[in-house]
């Protein structure tokens, strides 16, 4: 803690009087830091660049019923000291704005412009001010985010609020990718400026599946039923978001959390980082023609859902995190099998590496492609593999130890090749290292309980911020506790939503044919539904399935029941 | 039997041949891909119900015109025609008709058809597609005229069908690697098919094409596999074959030269599976590299080794 008291009075004495209030989020690791709107832009340079802290996510929160108006975070991390810095401001309930720091840290981009979408907070001089997360017929003066907007509102579609993309540069020409396209598994827009096969621009439309799941949560749910929505933000790593979510509350409340419930959480993200990067590896063969990658490397992971099935109950989203521990234990006569299922693919895995670089072909088409300069990758924000792959070294469980991971060593991994490669080697090593870290957490991992009773009866107005490091890169929960057993407020920040700010820069100069990979070696994950609507092409009517009508549609068309 | 009858008979066997065992052998590439992915994979006969409901379905092209309404059934044709010269196991039945160049000009002219059907189009991915197909021509196909013309060069003629292996030559060694590789990309497989590339363009020149137009253009290049496999066997490898001019004979020749197309195919499809898509810098690079070791084959036949 000394050194973040150094920290504090480093940015104390250069804000000076400017600086309005500071204060510390003590089980987060977190400063605060209050200043003056005008002052915001300064600060947030100052700590972006002197202090060497990353940009992580910006919070926007409608205090007015607490009669504070507006308040803008910007949460900014310094990795290696293990601590987050949060740079506040607040803006007056009618007209409320803060002068963007996007000119300043080219990463705050999408973040000023999403709580500019939701809660209304204009961002002065922010260079592209375009809306970014509502959609096209979304009326303009309704701001979803706002304690006054009920969670389902359904508002007549306006019309004249679609904002234009760019246009085609010079002589170049639009090569639309998506919404819907062969290698993209969920609806983006990519509108790609080429001179011949050239790469010479870009423009993004995405959030077509946004969901509000975190009004829903401030809303509608209560604090231990949001861990079963979080985890249904992401289809493949649902569990990073549970995790990150019931730790956020437990260090908002400084709960403690049993410490064989932490090696279970453990346990369970190393598991799902397994199965994701093979999933992944599968994807980028088959982004590539490759098709013989995707089956084998997906014949490889399906022991692993079997796996988790297993020991959690269900293949994907588990269900097992609740605030202040887990739901499920993982007994000791279920370590060996758990070990025996990531041995075979440890030895396949080793192997497939090897394949990977001997493959001369392969690396042709990965070398120098979609390069992300480390300068880029700071500047933008980026993370996980995708930031590792341009040699940046931060991972979450060594920067921001959380669950079980402070007690065992994580071997961070890293390449300089800052390409699509350099991501693909990351990946490929990374899985190895996962493999290593549940068996020795299995091996280490203590007796007890693995539950902490947790009275929903908080008090308010505490806030809590933890990161995750999901296969994808760090996944960031902030919560503020409200008064009626839910959150106040809560932020999820998926890696994704930092990576994809980076495609930009990543794809200048490169070839039509290298867009689908360079997009794939970030390893997007867009957004997933929660539930399906079925369009009648024929009468235009829209059905909206039930959980129930879907759950007796499933039952009767499969074949395959209960566990395996 | 006289020799238009021989002939005639020879048409009507090729045209069943070319028509009908070419989606037999897609089929088995298929199956033999299936297993290489540990998939179960389609039954053999999946191609024939491919083309089956294509060609009943209703044909939909999104900007029609003579072009996108004749290219597919003239790059069918082209290829089809182009059968009648190749030798299978047996001299072919326009043999004596039209030399390789005859042969040279129908595929090259299929090529450009499919060209012609992506430029048609006002997709930006049939455009890239059909841009793709240009340079692949120009490169590829280059490099099998080439090496084709290295095999006419040192047997003296340009009859395909009076050009059938007589012995060993290091010129038609060298022919032979050349027009294997560029095989691999005249029938559109891995690494090279980059003018259809489905997760980069959406199949390029095809994306606008469904229904019996599409049926068409699978059809051609199920047939490519055939003649370009044939042509291969018959001018770079030879094997004992019945002689003396007997129907038996022939026909044993026949059979044995379709077994020889299969199991090439394979080779083909194995390549294909084991390898990802390079990009058309790559590719155009690797053909330019490729058309000068061909020029040396030519070289070599020219000195008569």
């Amino acid at each position: 803690m000394s050194e973040t008291s150094a920290l504090l009075s480093t940015l104390g004495s250069h804000l000076g009087g400017k600086l309005l209030e500071r204060s510390r989020l003590e089980a987060s690791g977190a400063l605060v830091a209050t200043v003056a709107p005008n002052d915001l832009r300064d600060a947030a340079r100052f700590i972006h660049e002197s202090l060497d802290a990353r940009f992580v996510i910006s919070v926007g929160t409608d205090c007015r019923p607490m009669g504070q108006g507006f308040r803008v975070d910007h949460i900014f991390s310094q990795d290696r000291r293990r601590t987050w810095m949060v740079l506040r401001a607040f803006t007056g309930a009618d007209d409320p704005k803060v002068p963007s720091i996007t000119p300043e840290i080219r990463a705050a981009a999408w973040a000023e412009r999403e709580f500019q979408d939701l809660l209304g907070i204009e961002a002065e001089g922010h260079p592209d001010p375009r809306r970014l997360v509502l959609a096209d017929d979304w009326p303009a003066s309704l701001h979803p985010l706002r304690r006054d907007v009920p969670y389902d509102i359904h508002p007549e579609p306006a019309v004249g609020q679609a904002q234009p993309l760019a246009p085609p540069p010079g002589d170049s020409v639009t090569v639309p990718i998506g919404p819907f396209f062969p290698v993209l598994e969920e609806p983006v827009f990519l509108k790609v400026f080429a001179d011949g096969e050239e790469v010479v621009g870009l423009d993004y439309r995405g959030f077509f599946n946004h969901r509000g799941i975190e009004k829903l949560g401030d809303s509608k749910l209560t604090y231990n039923e949001v861990p079963f929505v979080a985890e249904r933000i992401c289809g493949i790593c649902g569990f990073v978001h549970s995790t990150a979510y019931a730790q956020a509350l437990e260090n908002a409340v400084g709960a403690e959390v049993p410490l064989r419930a932490r090696y279970i959480r453990s346990v369970v993200l190393e598991l799902e980082r397994i199965h994701s990067h093979l999933l992944w590896l599968g994807i980028a063969g088959h982004i590539l023609g490759f098709d013989t990658v995707l089956m084998q490397t997906w014949r490889m992971r399906e022991p692993v859902m079997w796996l988790m099935e297993r020991i959690t109950g269900n293949r994907k989203s588990y269900g097992m995190n609740l605030v202040g521990g887990v739901r499920r234990d993982i007994p000791a006569n279920e370590h060996p099998e758990i070990v025996r299922v990531i041995e075979r693919i440890e030895k396949e895995w080793l192997k497939i590496i090897e394949a990977v670089l001997e493959d001369t072909t392969l690396l042709m088409r990965l070398s120098k492609v979609g390069v992300l300069s480390t300068l880029d990758a700071r500047e933008l924000g980026s993370v996980g593999p995708t930031a590792r792959g341009s040699n940046r070294p931060i991972d979450v469980r060594i920067d921001h130890p959380y669950a079980a991971y402070d007690r065992i060593p994580v071997h961070g991994i890293w390449k300089d090749t800052c390409d699509a490669a350099g991501r693909t080697l990351v990946r490929l090593e990374e899985t190895l290292e996962s493999i290593r870290e549940v068996k020795q957490l299995l091996a280490e991992m203590p007796d007890g309980p693995i539950m902490r009773t947790f009275d929903e009866a908080l008090p308010p107005g505490r806030e809590g911020i933890s990161a995750v490091e999901a296969p994808r890169g760090e996944v960031i929960h902030y919560v503020m506790t409200g008064d009626d057993a839910r959150p106040y407020r809560w932020r999820v920040r998926a890696p994704t939503y930092a990576n994809l700010q980076a495609l930009g820069a990543s794809l200048k100069g490169m070839r039509i044919a290298d867009v689908p990979i360079t997009l794939g070696s970030m390893d997007p994950c867009f957004s997933c539904t929660e539930r399906m609507q079925v369009v009648d092409v024929r009468s235009g009517l829209v059905r909206v399935y039930s959980q129930r009508e879907l759950h007796e549609m499933v039952r009767a068309g499969s074949g395959r029941g209960g566990a395996r | 039997m006289n020799a238009t009858t021989v002939v005639v008979l020879k048409a009507v066997a090729y045209l069943a041949l070319v028509l009908f065992a070419s989606p037999l052998l897609e089929g088995v590439m298929r199956k033999v891909k299936a297993i290489v992915h540990s998939r179960k994979g389609p039954p053999i006969t999946q191609p024939y119900l491919d083309l089956a409901k294509l060609l009943v379905k209703e044909d939909v092209v999104s900007e029609p015109g003579p072009v996108a309404r004749f290219a597919p059934p003239a790059a069918f044709a082209c290829v089809l025609a182009s059968a009648f010269f190749v030798p299978f196991g047996v001299s072919a039945p326009a043999g004596s008709a039209g030399d390789l160049f005859v042969f040279v000009y129908l595929v090259t002219l299929s090529t450009s058809c499919v060209m012609a059907a992506g430029l048609a189009q006002s997709s930006p991915f049939s455009h890239l597609g059909s841009s793709r197909e240009m340079m692949m021509l120009i490169t590829a196909e280059a490099v099998i005229v080439i090496s084709l013309l290295g095999v006419a060069v040192g047997g003296h003629g340009a009859l395909l069908s009076a050009l059938a292996v007589s012995g060993f030559r290091w010129s038609s060694l060298v022919g032979l690697c050349c027009y294997l590789l560029a095989m691999q990309a005249l029938l559109g497989k891995l690494p090279f098919d980059i003018p259809e590339a489905e997760q980069e363009l959406m199949e390029g020149p095809f994306i606008e094409y469904s229904g019996p137009s599409l049926a068409l253009f699978k059809w051609t290049f199920y047939m490519k596999q055939l003649v370009f496999g044939s042509l291969f066997f018959n001018l770079f490898v030879g094997w004992p074959r019945a002689t003396g001019g007997s129907v038996v004979g022939g026909l044993l020749n026949f059979a044995v030269n379709f077994f020889a197309v299969v199991v090439l195919s394979l080779v083909v499809v194995l390549i294909d599976a084991t390898n990802p898509r390079l990009r058309i810098d790559q590719s155009v690079r690797f053909f330019g590299g490729l058309i000068a070791v061909a020029a040396l084959g030519v070289g070599l036949a020219a000195l008569g080794w």
